[in-house]
């Protein structure tokens, strides 16, 4: 696997002129580190995921993928790079079966057949869904669904993923199996999602967006345990770490005791 | 589930049959594409009063679904809402057309006949076209007219409106579903709300087909590669199984052939 990095650098960028979403944005990130994006809906989360792929090309400043700038002539290359999940298993899940559906991406990048049977099996075993292999997509239930589509980016191989909401549709059981999957996972990735436990879980690094910027870039522990942090951003402890923080302070909830 | 989600679920069970390992899904796309076209303009080139000659043509599409091992009950439920509109074409000719012609020792009204094949084309044309889908992919279909060199736009914009029926069709389920909860006593929508509906539908699908077609880009999908891998070359088979059917049209469209078989007989 290749040395993943990504490099913001000044980033705006705004869906409508004189409205920016995302202002002067930058961070960076390299090696095979998992880092949570947080933030409240609409501060501009999804919007920094795609605009990594290049799915918007109309920002101002730069943004670099393994030192490639994020321009058009170079885009076939970096969406070879990055696996996007998206937050709506239905948008990317469009070919008949799950089969044809993880095999899209290896044939499109022209592997041979032999290899594109390898990737989407490993794929498929990675996600724990390799029972799923002959069944049509619409018969799939959410939590099915979601896992197929992040099988659909692995079998690409990609150097880094980013994931939008990951956990959304999933049943604790499934929760706790993709859990298990990004620990497991050796790409750099970055994962926006509400679920703070999940982020808790699986990232050692989070960035928190407000107001289009990065306004804390830390390590998670450090930044979800600090609750007047979080408040002060629309955000909620984990629900981890309510009961500890609680108890900790003395304020024992009668309610639940 | 109502019925514009089984409206989507159809088109995925269509999808389905098309990737069957069937004799007739193994034929070249290309052929079956051409012999549709072929067959079409055959038919709908019969003389109006050339009934007989017509029935000639069942030939194609009963081996297709006998070759294809296809449900023709399906077939009428999946097309049960154009036929009858096909039908209704030819409703007035006996009104409108009061000529009579001889058949054998029969007068017949020309009306009547010339309803009949009006029919006739309409659902054998209808036929053709439902069994080329179902027994070939979009995808496949794409790779062959990419063969006949018809411009990438072109061949992107059939591909994506083929993908864009179901997520239309998905999107008009669940706002029917969401209105329908709301308005427990009322069948169907309200006229009223026909413009805010139509309107929130077509912004709504259009958001989804964009992130259909993002999620494509985002895995490498660009049209030209696409199309060329669909590509298949054409073997001998394929070629004797287009230059049969072909021959057969001709045959059938420019020889009285029923009649001389009957002729044998009588």
């Amino acid at each position: 696997m290749r040395e993943a990095e990504i490099a913001v650098e000044g980033v705006s960028f705004g869906y409508e002129k004189g409205r920016k979403i995302l202002k002067e944005l930058s961070f960076q990130a390299s090696g095979t580190e998992n880092i949570g994006l947080i933030g409240e809906n609409g501060v501009g989360k999804s919007t920094l995921l795609k605009l990594l792929v290049g799915l918007y090309p109309e920002f101002t400043g730069t943004i670099r993928i393994g030192g490639m700038p994020v321009e058009k002539k170079n885009l076939a290359k970096i969406r070879s790079q990055i696996g996007y999940v998206f937050q709506d298993s239905d948008s990317q899940l469009f070919c008949a079966s799950v089969d044809e559906d993880v095999a899209f991406a290896p044939r499109n990048y022209g592997l041979p057949e032999a290899e594109v049977e390898r990737r989407v099996e490993r794929a498929l075993a990675m996600t724990g869904t390799l029972h799923l292999r002959d069944r049509k997509n619409y018969s799939l239930s959410g939590g099915e669904k979601k896992l197929v589509a992040i099988a659909g980016i692995l079998s690409m191989s990609p150097d880094i993923l980013l994931m939008d909401e990951p956990s959304a549709a999933l049943d604790p059981k499934n929760r706790r199996r993709l859990i298990g999957i990004l620990h497991e996972l050796p790409q750099l990735k970055i994962i926006a999602s509400h679920d703070m436990d999940l982020i808790l879980d699986t990232c050692s690094r989070t960035l928190l967006m407000a107001d289009g910027r990065i306004v804390r870039d830390g390590a998670t522990e450090e930044i979800l345990r600090d609750g007047e942090l979080l408040e002060a951003h629309g955000l909620e402890l984990p629900l981890r770490l309510q009961g500890q923080i609680e108890i900790m302070s003395g304020k024992m909830r009668t309610d639940i005791l | 589930m109502n019925r514009a989600e089984g409206a989507a679920r159809e088109i995925s069970r269509l999808d389905m049959l098309a990737r069957r390992d069937q004799r007739v899904n193994r034929i070249h796309p290309l052929v079956k594409f051409l012999l549709t076209v072929g067959y079409i303009a055959a038919v709908v080139s019969f003389p109006k009063y050339d009934v007989f000659g017509l029935l000639g043509m069942m030939v194609y599409p009963i081996a297709t679904f006998l070759l294809g091992e296809l449900s023709v009950r399906d077939a009428f439920r999946r097309l049960r809402v154009v036929l009858p509109l096909v039908c209704v074409a030819g409703l007035f000719n006996p009104l409108l057309d009061q000529n009579r012609v001889r058949l054998g020792d029969v007068w017949i009204s020309a009306g009547v006949l010339s309803m009949l094949t009006l029919m006739g084309k309409g659902v054998f044309s209808l036929l053709a076209s439902y069994l080329l889908i179902a027994t070939t992919t979009a995808e496949a279909l794409c790779g062959a007219l990419s063969m006949l060199r018809l411009p990438e736009a072109v061949i992107t914009q059939f591909l994506l409106t083929f993908r864009y029926i179901t997520v239309l069709l998905e999107e008009v389920g669940r706002m029917t579903q969401a209105y329908a909860l709301r308005a427990p006593r009322q069948k169907g929508v309200h006229r009223k709300v026909w413009g805010p509906f139509a309107g929130q539908l077509l912004l709504r699908s259009m958001d989804r087909a964009n992130e259909v077609y993002e999620s494509m880009l985002l895995r490498g999908f660009s049209g030209k590669r696409f199309y060329q891998r669909q590509r298949t070359p054409l073997c001998g088979r394929d070629l004797a199984y287009g230059a049969f059917w072909l021959a057969l049209f001709a045959l059938f469209r420019f020889f009285p052939v029923l009649l001389l078989v009957g002729g044998i007989f009588l």
